[in-house]
């Protein structure tokens, strides 16, 4: 590309916490998304990762936080819950053109077992 | 039922998770922790501490670029942080002087080792569980037969008819099966091949509860006799004859000429070595005819149950007495004096070797602790002449408490290493040494480093470390500051830590000394073993077993013929000079025990009726063993059918009177024949370690089976004749299998492996012990004259002659080593009673090893203070008086 980008680019791992965040709406926050993750790529990522890649997309400008009520079942622990940012919203957007339309037409190659 | 994460892995997290986070994670990890223990705890927990570990190892690093640079506010405890900088403190220390680090860690990992290897014996053989669902519920049912006729004897195996009432008439088993063994010849895979078949009767394997991994079990069809040609096979002979195919089941197998089907594979976790039923390469269907469901006098059936849940074995036990009660009066004739019980099958696999592991693991443990007391030494030392570096610290404003704590890590760290090492010593003498006992031990082959050898080990090293740590540790915290520092650094001996290096000597020598006598006992129980003379001169015989399959050796003249013909042609062969069989050989375990009846007696009822041993054997074979004919003549080819007894069963059947010439039946084979005595033969024992039992050797015309042990006597090594032996067998019939050729000696060597096992390895501890406590002898000493150089320095000024200072020296090194012979001495004796239910014609506190054992001591005692003794003779006054 000839002219800088204005969102920020984002890693692998980055895109796939970003799209938790998005899948999980307002119940977004470390170990939902985590098993999220899990569930659908098969990553079985340590909790550690994830809030590592949250704390720099949030500074990153990307994710906005909150801190939710203790519950019991978390041994009378708070969450914090995450929610996209429009500069998220937008970055996320763009890699995935990107990538979709590097993978124009090579769909039946992708496929393909 | 609300699960907890793990307490130690919240604890890391803690430590190493930035404050700002931890709510976070914790709350998050134990969120999806309760979500995953609903379904299985044990999992949750490992997640649990993956994450954990995960976590601690690379904690998430805040992004925050305005956080201030802490120095002050460190994560983690000031506890911590001060173990964490004395391990890197002693980490240091030992970088420095690595021959000191190495001498420890090396002391260490050699007493740690051996206690890992043999406890990781124990852990596969005691500790362990059996390996099938629930196996503290399994039981093995026996009779328990009349005491008259069977003295000694508590177990028997059970008759058809017995079996079927206590399985019908029970309540506390959720199943009971009978099972027994049969030898069958395989065909058609190679060479001809015996092999021992496990005949198991319905529910053994619902018993065992184990499922096949290909296949089924037998249905209950297959206990009919009609149609019970299949066998289940185990994973091992899958994969040696069968190649492993996934398409086993179905195929068949021909044995005794017969064709059996395959319907299943055993997994490989259920071929336990340790118990009959399950090292066997394949199991059958026990097809008893109705004929067979009424035998109640023939006992050779093994039976194993189930225990109901809620039933415990004392229940079980008391109603199988009821039971056997009740046979007693209903069948009189065949059952007076029979009872029943049950043992559990972990028991009776464990049973006997449980007493000689547990005193090999204390042995090993003295071991241990003597290289303690070693290291203990070591470190005092080093702590002496530390001296200056402790005082300084303390002036510095290191507690009591810290300096203590600082030399007790320094010493962990050391036997830390130590035990790494060990365990890794532990792996090579396992995996070398673990088949060597196999046999020997049961399950042993499973040893092996599992969760619990690695607590073991931990275990082991913190306390080795605390232990040696302790003394040295203590006695530096109590250190003068004022008089180290006045001192200069210069070390005195003769003052603080002397005494208590003193008491170490005799700590060693005391351990040294009960190690040294129990290797002494064991090492001539071992040797009066071998010199029993057991009835018959194994030297220069060579054995094999052969088994005339039925199918193609079905009439008993055909199987009388063979032998006949057999005898006649190996009897020829050059270097052989008789040549005889026998159905049992002597202490290879087994044979008959048979009720005999005189003639003119009448047949009295089971209690009463005396039993002898009863062996099948052919003319020749008492002159192959050499076994003495006292009175009377040896069998002769051409009798029909005679008894041979030995001197202890004519002496319980027949009294005073010579039995040659008199009659008697065998009821068991045939209550119509009656068999005239035609000799009597020297006793012949059966163990090595207990006495002869009365026996009876019969000759029949007629064979009833075909196995037989062949027994020669070679007039050269007995191994030279073997091959020319099986080829003449094979000339007869190319299709018999020739199994455990063998010299006689070497059957009897192999019975002794147990106590060759045991006196090896205390043989091995002993001399450890002996070794360390020399070294620990010699350097105290040398560290003690180093001291007291002013003092002998002044004594050979003053005009004392080299042998006052030798006797001076000596007398220091061999006072807490008597001492130490003396406590050794009496720890000993109250140990023997832990011994002697091992030993043989010997007693375990016996006085002359006692003495031999005591004397060595002293010798090497003397030994390791000469080089001292000597050195401190060495001292020129002039120089030491000028130094100091």
């Amino acid at each position: 590309m000839w002219f800088k980008s204005r969102s920020a680019a984002l890693g692998d791992f980055e895109q796939l916490v970003l799209l938790g965040v998005l899948r999980l709406d307002d119940e977004a926050y470390g170990a939902a998304i985590r098993q999220e993750i899990h569930a659908r790529s098969a990553r079985d990522v340590s909790i550690n990762a994830v809030y590592t890649t949250l704390d720099r997309l949030e500074s990153k400008g990307l994710l906005r936080s909150w801190v939710g009520e203790p519950t019991a079942q978390r041994g009378g622990r708070r969450r914090k819950f995450y929610a996209l940012k429009p500069a998220g919203t937008a970055a996320l957007r763009h890699a995935y053109h990107a990538l979709q339309s590097m993978a124009a037409g090579l769909e039946g190659r992708l496929n393909a077992k | 039922m609300t699960h907890h994460p793990p307490a130690l892995a919240v604890r890391l997290l803690r430590w190493r998770l930035p404050p700002e986070w931890q709510d976070f994670i914790l709350g998050d990890l134990e969120e999806e922790f309760r979500l995953r223990a609903d379904t299985s705890p044990a999992a949750a927990r490992r997640w649990f501490w993956r994450q954990a570990i995960r976590c601690a190892a690379a904690p998430p690093k805040p992004n925050n670029a305005t956080r201030p640079f802490h120095l002050v506010d460190r994560p983690g405890d000031p506890f911590m942080r001060a173990i964490l900088s004395d391990i890197r403190h002693a980490l240091r220390v030992f970088i420095r002087t690595p021959s000191y680090a190495l001498a420890v860690a090396a002391v260490l990992a050699l007493g740690i080792g051996a206690n890992t290897a043999i406890f990781s014996i124990v852990n596969a053989v005691l500790l362990r569980p059996l390996p099938f669902e629930q196996p503290d519920r399994l039981v093995r049912v026996f009779h328990v037969p009349p005491q008259t006729t069977f003295p000694g004897m508590e177990t028997f195996p059970l008759s058809p008819a017995n079996f079927l009432d206590y399985q019908r008439e029970s309540s506390s088993f959720e199943a009971m099966a009978a099972y027994n063994f049969r030898q069958l010849t395989l065909t058609g895979t190679g060479n001809a091949e015996a092999l021992r078949v496990a005949v198991v009767g319905p529910d053994f394997f619902r018993i065992v509860r184990t499922q096949p991994t290909l296949g089924r079990t037998f249905v209950a069809e297959e206990y009919d006799p009609a149609r019970a040609k299949v066998v289940v096979i185990s994973e091992g002979f899958w994969r040696s004859h069968l190649g492993a195919a996934p398409d086993t089941v179905g195929r068949t197998l021909t044995f005794d000429g017969q064709t059996y089907t395959v319907v299943g594979v055993m997994p490989k976790r259920f071929s336990m070595n340790a118990w009959g039923a399950t090292m066997v390469p394949m199991w059958a269907p026990l097809a008893w005819t109705d004929k067979d469901r009424t035998v109640r006098e023939n006992h050779n059936y093994q039976g194993i149950a189930r225990l109901k849940p809620g039933v415990d074995l004392a229940q079980a036990k008391s109603e199988l007495q009821v039971i056997s009660k009740r046979l007693e009066q209903a069948y009189p004739a065949e059952n007076a004096g029979w009872g029943g019980t049950a043992i559990p099958l972990q028991e009776l696999i464990v049973g006997d070797i449980r007493r000689s592991l547990l005193m090999l693991l204390a042995a090993v443990a003295l071991v241990l602790l003597i290289a303690c007391a070693n290291v203990g030494n070591l470190i005092l030392a080093r702590s002496m002449n530390r001296r200056k570096e402790i005082a300084i610290r303390a002036v510095l404003g290191a507690g009591r408490r810290r300096v203590f704590q600082h030399l007790l890590v320094e010493s962990l760290v050391l036997s830390i290493a130590g035990g790494a090492a060990g365990l890794l010593l532990a792996q090579i003498v396992i995996s070398g040494g673990a088949s060597l006992v196999a046999n020997q031990v049961p399950r042993a082959e499973e040893a092996s480093v599992d969760v619990r050898v690695l607590l073991f080990v931990l275990a082991a090293s913190i306390l080795t470390g605390i232990l040696a740590g302790l003394v040295p540790a203590l006695r530096a915290g109590r250190t003068d500051l004022n008089d180290t520092l006045k001192e200069g650094g210069r070390s005195d001996a003769s003052g603080a830590g002397s005494l208590t290096r003193r008491a170490l000597i005799v700590a060693e020598v005391a351990l040294s000394l009960m190690l040294l006598m129990g290797a002494g006992v064991m090492i001539r129980s071992l040797q009066a073993l071998r010199h029993v003379d057991a009835g018959f001169n194994p030297r220069s015989v060579l054995k094999m077993d052969l088994n005339l399959p039925d199918a193609r050796y079905k009439e008993p003249a055909q199987r009388r013929a063979f032998y006949d013909a057999l005898m006649d042609r190996l009897g020829a062969l050059p270097r052989v000079q008789s040549a005889g069989w026998v159905d049992t050989l002597p202490v290879t375990g087994g044979g008959s025990v048979q009720p005999l009846v005189i003639e003119g007696r009448a047949e009295l009822n089971p209690r009463e009726q005396p039993t002898v041993s009863v062996r099948v054997a052919s003319a020749g074979y008492m002159k192959t063993m050499e076994i003495p004919m006292l009175r009377g003549r040896d069998f002769r080819s051409g009798d029909e059918h005679a008894l041979l007894v030995s001197a202890s069963a004519a002496k319980l059947l027949w009294g005073d009177t010579d039995p040659v010439g008199r009659r008697a039946t065998l009821p068991l084979i045939s209550r119509t024949r009656t068999i005239e005595v035609v000799g009597v033969v020297g006793d012949v024992k059966e163990q090595l370690a207990e006495k002869a039992p009365p026996t009876v050797y019969y000759y029949m015309r007629d064979l009833p089976f075909g196995d037989a042990s062949v027994a020669l006597r070679t007039s050269a090594d007995p191994e030279s004749v073997a091959r020319a032996a099986v080829a003449a067998v094979h000339a007869m019939d190319a299709q018999l299998p020739v199994q455990a050729v063998h010299s006689m000696d070497e059957v009897i060597e192999e019975t002794l492996v147990n106590e060759r096992f045991r006196a090896l390895l205390l043989e091995a501890f002993a001399a450890a012990a002996l070794m360390l406590a020399s070294v620990g002898i010699y350097s105290v000493l040398s560290y003690l004259v180093r001291g007291r150089r002013r003092e002998i320095g002044i004594r050979t000024a003053l005009g004392a002659r080299t042998s006052d200072v030798l006797r001076l020296v000596l007398l220091e090194g061999l006072k807490p080593a008597l001492l130490g012979i003396a406590i050794g001495t009496a720890g000993a004796l109250l140990a023997a009673g832990m011994l002697d239910k091992l030993v043989f014609g010997v007693k375990a506190s016996d006085p002359l090893t006692l003495a031999v054992v005591a004397g060595a001591l002293l010798l090497v005692s003397i030994a390791a203070s000469l080089l001292p003794a000597w050195r401190a003779t060495k001292l020129d006054p002039l120089t030491i008086l000028r130094d100091s």
